[in-house]
């Protein structure tokens, strides 16, 4: 679907189905730097077809929405409230992914009211980013793209082995992360890595939660995942196997791992 | 872990060791359907929300470890194997063309690539332009309002005329239409066209790929690198789609939009798919893909050392001579090699030709190229036989003309059995010289 925020087009994957915040539980999947909605692409059919009103905006500068990316996760945080307010969705279940949990953190601890459980999938307290890896950002958009694919995949994603037949996950990675407006990838990964408010925002998170933490990430390694999990408490899943791209390298474990949680 | 190579891609792109046995080899899934965990499991299968095999004229998990290589190959964001390199060009066209929409098309290709286009489509009501393919002006000035892509291949087959792709892909770029390369005589080893900015690769697996000459195969790879939500040209990936609850696959997956339509679409509906032995047959031959394609090229340079200047031989074309007219883009494009096939003219005529034809002992004389072994045709008394001398010159096809695909022997005793067939066919045309002198 397509709506307007802040005077600008932004677009919202609701899986395939219509959305209606009224007629079930209302899932906000967040995503992380340099990503959108097609991140997600095995999660919001999977719960939009199991009864849930799944909702997977790509924030401005990112995906199919217009604008400039965003510049803190403060304002990010501040963006989805308004995105939830403008869809009149008065509370939901937040899935994360990566820059996506800081996102939820800092939203958990402005709005507590408007989440009712949190996933934390491939995250962590903080994100710091590599000076290189930000300049390249800057500088040749497309070699970072490369090397976050690089970093951001385990076994199966640098060996091509894709649940969805024919398809090559770190080259689809990298159109995708492409297909954001220039510039995008780089404002995110300054705003992940100024983020620092983590350990405390993850005091004030009182609903359920679950981490899901990954054997194989080489961007948000599993001792930081864990480290989150304990500031958190709540559910713990582990996926030895996985990269950082959870979500599409090992969809049928994090689905599970969510559908239990839901 | 690292970001594979090529040569590592080529042996291991795809491939997961099975987990229950541990085979190493790709397993031959020699089965037509899947059992579904549950209902539940069933339906999500069909409506794509989970990966997985329902029935294999859409995916096999074998077929699927080759597309999975052949994108990683040639950096597209998935693929389709096809039963026909002439089936990928038609689920692909499928895709993207309906009736009163328009095609510019290289004039130089493959014939059954361009007897689809001048008469099978046309008869669906889909028009195409034949433009010659090293004239991007030509291409520019072709494109209509209704084009809704522009193809050709990189080299050209029988002539080797050049197409420039990054000239080309401006142009199509700037236009808002794909532009679809045919990349059979390439191969990924010599070229990506995807990285030079086609957005649809379209491959014969039948030749170089496979290597062997034993199983037919086509695919087709989605570059991913098109926005098809820039205008409404293509609603089959901006519209909702006659199944999967009207999803529309532009919105739902992105840069792989298309080859979710060609496979729920050419595939589900038209049926083309590969076997899951023949796409165990051209894994076989993809494993060794950089290594013979190095060996192609290092003999095709022999061979031309021996062709070029010989008395026999009227004239030779390859892209790598400095005298071929697109010379410069072949080697701006292709450094590498610029590929195994040699086409050249045996003073003598047609007479000549089909002695020299009929003479060769090792090189092998049929309508195939990209085999592992050295192949020959003389287009003037097989394919061709039945036009006249002018007839041929319109197709662009001389009666001297031989066109040869340079194997994988040992270089020395290919060159011998030219040597004696080129001995045989000149005897041949010295008597006839003498007789017709008297
Ligand atoms: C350039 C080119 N494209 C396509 C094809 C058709 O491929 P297939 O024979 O696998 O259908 C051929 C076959 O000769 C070819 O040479």
């Amino acid at each position: 679907m397509k709506l307007t925020l802040n005077n600008v087009e932004i677009f919202a994957s609701t899986g395939g189905r219509d959305f209606n915040p009224s007629s079930g539980p209302v899932v906000l999947f967040v995503h992380g730097s340099g990503q959108s909605h097609l991140g997600f692409m095995l999660q919001h059919r999977f719960f939009a077809n199991r009864g849930f009103q799944c909702i997977t905006p790509d924030m401005p500068g990112h995906g199919l929405s217009k604008g400039e990316a965003l510049t803190t996760v403060e304002a990010m945080a501040d963006w989805y409230a308004q995105f939830m307010q403008a869809l009149g969705i008065p509370k939901a279940i937040l899935v994360g992914h990566s820059m996506g949990g800081l996102i939820e953190l800092e939203l958990a601890s402005r709005c507590p009211d408007l989440i009712t459980k949190a996933a934390f999938i491939s995250t962590a307290l903080a994100i710091p980013v590599n000076d290189a890896l930000i300049n390249l950002a800057a500088t040749k958009e497309s070699a970072a793209i490369a090397a976050m694919m690089d970093w951001g995949h385990g076994t199966a994603g640098h060996i091509h082995d894709h649940t969805m037949p024919g398809t090559s996950h770190m080259l689809y990675g990298s159109r995708l992360m492409a297909g954001n407006a220039p510039g995008t990838l780089h404002k995110d990964l300054v705003a992940c890595n100024a983020y620092a408010n983590g350990p405390t925002a993850a005091q004030s998170v009182t609903c359920p939660t679950l981490t899901v933490v990954c054997g194989q990430d080489r961007m948000t390694p599993r001792k930081t995942g864990l480290a989150l999990q304990a500031a958190l408490g709540g559910e713990l899943v582990e996926i030895a196997q996985s990269g950082h791209m959870s979500i599409t390298e090992h969809p049928f474990d994090v689905n599970k791992a969510l559908r239990a949680f839901f | 872990m690292a970001d594979y190579k090529f040569d590592t891609l080529s042996l291991h792109a795809g491939q997961s060791p099975d987990a229950r046995f541990g085979s190493r080899a790709v397993p031959i899934h020699q089965t037509t359907s899947y059992v579904f965990d549950s209902t539940e499991h069933a339906a999500a299968l069909f409506n794509m929300e989970v990966g997985g095999h329902i029935y294999s004229r859409l995916t096999n998990p074998t077929v699927a470890v080759l597309e999975q290589r052949l994108a990683a190959l040639d950096g597209g964001v998935a693929a389709i194997a096809t039963a026909s390199g002439m089936s990928a060009l038609f689920v692909t066209v499928l895709a993207l063309c309906s009736a009163g929409d328009h095609i510019v098309s290289s004039s130089q290709m493959y014939g059954a690539n361009i007897n689809l286009f001048e008469h099978t489509l046309k008869r669906y009501g889909i028009e195409t332009s034949f433009v010659p393919p090293n004239d991007p002006t030509a291409i520019a000035e072709a494109i209509r309002p209704n084009t809704k892509m522009v193809f050709g291949e990189v080299i050209g087959n029988p002539g080797m005329d050049i197409m420039d792709v990054p000239a080309v892909a401006k142009i199509t770029q700037a236009a808002g239409i794909p532009l679809v390369i045919d990349a059979t005589f390439n191969t990924p080893w010599m070229v990506k066209p995807i990285e030079l900015g086609a957005n649809v690769v379209i491959h014969s697996l039948t030749k170089w790929m496979g290597g062997h000459g034993i199983a037919l195969g086509g695919a087709v790879i989605d570059g991913g690198n098109f926005d098809w939500g820039q205008n409404d040209k293509f609603p089959m990936l901006t519209t909702p789609h006659f199944g999967y609850q009207g999803a529309i696959l532009w919105e739902e997956f992105g840069p792989a939009a298309l080859s979710v339509r060609i496979r729920t679409e050419g595939m589900m509906n038209v049926g083309p798919c590969m076997s899951p032995q023949n796409a165990f047959y051209i894994l076989q031959g993809l494993e060794t893909l950089g290594l013979r394609m190095e060996k192609h090229m290092s003999n095709t340079v022999a061979m031309l050392e021996f062709l070029v200047g010989h008395e026999q031989i009227a004239w030779v074309k390859h892209p790598s001579l400095p005298d071929h007219p697109d010379h410069d883009t072949a080697m701006r494009l292709m450094p590498k090699g610029q590929g195994s096939i040699i086409a050249c003219g045996i003073k003598g005529g047609r007479d000549a030709g089909r002695a020299f034809i009929e003479s060769v002992q090792l090189a092998s004389h049929l309508a195939n190229v990209g085999d592992a072994k050295t192949l020959v045709i003389h287009p003037g008394s097989t394919t061709h036989s039945h036009l006249t001398s002018e007839a041929m010159a319109s197709a662009g096809l001389t009666d001297d003309l031989i066109r040869i695909s340079v194997g994988l022997e040992d270089q020395k005793d290919i060159i011998d059995d030219f040597k004696q067939a080129l001995r045989t066919a000149g005897k041949l045309t010295s008597t006839q010289a003498k007789g017709s002198g008297a």
